[in-house]
């Protein structure tokens, strides 16, 4: 192996996380837009390559690894969180990355995913969602609205889809965020606040799959209407949104549930509700929020500190304390 | 990386690549448009789109020239995020070679 040359890691710019791979995507794949964000926060986190590893399932999304020079590795169909659980455990020092579709993270590796999450190992999950099975040519998926038409189901789908961010709560994620490819302004900060986190961190990316899923998520990702679709979420600010900031949401107590007022209607009584990262009922309500009728959040939805799975093992230092040797003991 | 406009799209226009950019990098001078670099999110779906072939991904020879100056004007230039219709002669000036002589330096006038 070539020794690595001795840089600055202080001094790596977004263009030195890229790497010498063909990037084998469409064109206009919103996973470009994923990758761009990824570069730049990797750049502005200062770690060294060598000290990265992004793990990935199969699909589009899990070519991610190739184009970036950190460590990867491309494993199986929905075994990615696995895989990335074990590189954690043998070596807490790396920062982890796992990196899937719809299919990857929901179908087949819905029970890794489940697991990752509740098991809080730090690292971060982020699962690309067009909404489709890209690599296979166009699928439905898990996440699919009910009608979608596909090869699979030409008459339209008639099953419930899974909100991701409701999954994410249910498995017991200590943090859940949501983002979308091409809000480049958006991305780079949610991906900061889930490498930050200190265990498993979930952020659901609404990709668009340009070539089987065109427009999926509508007006969420199209730049200039994307104010009146979602509502950014920042902890301890109201819950405003609309380009003109003229709208919010208000919490009803009775319901459990937010409603959607203009700000020039808000009653006496009521109040444009604070968003509240630590508050899980809040989360789970948030997480009901859907086109149309409501504005999609984005955002770190809900974070709660917790004790990582490495250091609630009593595991230390670089290595565990179970070498080879006290391994050997055991069998 | 990043894609650039070159001189082909002085006097042209035609803005059908404004309409596919995902990420609405393009910015638009008087007779010329650009993209942003930093901005460019390298994905390639306006490349094809352009009918005077004036975009060019920075991996192909001798485009330093002109990402330096797509770079210049995408901060200078506002930004355009929709299709508008190209200038009455832009058939004109459509394939013409060396064109660099015509550029405008000024903003589009909104
Ligand atoms: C064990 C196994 N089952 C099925 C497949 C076929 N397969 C490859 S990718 C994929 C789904 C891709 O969809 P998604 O995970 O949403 O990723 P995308 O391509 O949309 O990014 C499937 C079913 C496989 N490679 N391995
Ligand atoms: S099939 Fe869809 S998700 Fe896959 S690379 Fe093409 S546009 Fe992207
Ligand atoms: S499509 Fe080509 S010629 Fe037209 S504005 Fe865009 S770059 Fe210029
Ligand atoms: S390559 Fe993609 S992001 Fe860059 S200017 Fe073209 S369409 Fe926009
Ligand atoms: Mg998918």
């Amino acid at each position: 192996m070539n020794e690595m040359p001795v840089k600055d890691v202080t001094a790596l710019t977004a263009n030195d996380f890229g790497s010498d791979q063909e990037v084998r995507w469409c064109p206009g794949c919103g996973d470009y837009a994923i990758l761009k964000a990824m570069k730049t926060v990797l750049a502005d986190i200062g770690r060294s390559p060598d000290d990265i590893v992004f793990v990935a399932g199969i699909g589009c999304a899990a070519r991610f690894p190739y184009y970036l020079s950190t460590y990867g590795f491309h494993t199986i169909h929905g075994r990615a969180a696995a895989v990335a659980t074990g590189v954690k455990l043998a070596n807490p020092e790396l920062d982890v990355w796992v990196v899937g579709g719809d299919g990857d993270f929901m179908s087949i590796g819905g029970n890794h995913t489940l697991h990752a999450l509740r098991r809080n190992v730090d690292i971060n999950l982020l699962l690309f969602n067009n909404a489709i099975y890209g690599l296979t040519k166009g699928q439905y998926s898990p996440t699919s609205p009910v009608g979608t038409r596909s090869p699979s189901t030409p008459g339209g789908s008639v099953e419930a889809p899974v909100n991701a961010v409701r999954f994410a709560l249910g498995a017991g994620a200590r943090f859940v965020a949501r983002a979308a490819d091409t809000l480049q302004t958006h991305l780079p900060g949610v991906l900061k606040r889930a490498h930050a986190n200190k265990g498993a961190s979930f952020v659901e990316i609404l990709q668009n799959c340009l070539v089987y899923n065109d427009g999926a998520f509508g007006a969420i990702n199209d730049r200039s209407q994307s104010h009146e679709a979602t509502v950014r979420l920042e902890h301890g600010q109201p819950m405003v949104f609309g380009k003109e900031e003229d709208k919010g949401l208000v919490f009803n107590n009775e319901t459990g549930a937010f409603e959607v007022v203009t700000l020039a209607d808000l009653k006496s009584e009521d109040t444009i509700a604070i968003h509240d990262e630590t508050n899980f009922v809040r989360a789970q309500a948030l997480a009901e929020l859907e086109q149309p009728g409501f504005p999609v959040p984005l955002g770190v939805i809900y974070a709660e500190a917790a004790t990582e799975f490495v250091e609630a093992r009593g595991f230390s230092g670089t290595k565990s304390k179970w070498g080879r040797e006290e391994l050997k003991s055991l069998i | 990386m990043t894609y650039a406009v070159t001189e082909a799209c002085i006097r042209c226009k035609y803005t059908d690549c404004v309409e596919v950019c995902p990420v609405d990098c393009f910015y638009e001078g008087e007779n010329m448009l650009v993209i942003h670099p930093d901005e460019c999110i390298d994905c390639g779906v306006c490349e094809p789109e352009c009918p005077e072939e004036a975009i060019v991904p920075d991996t192909e020879p001798n485009t330093e020239q002109w990402v330096a100056l797509n770079q210049k004007y995408s901060e200078i230039w506002p930004n355009i995020t929709e299709r508008k219709d190209p200038p009455a002669d832009a058939d004109v000036w459509s394939g013409k070679p060396d064109k660099m002589d015509y550029i405008s330096p000024s903003p589009a006038s909104t």
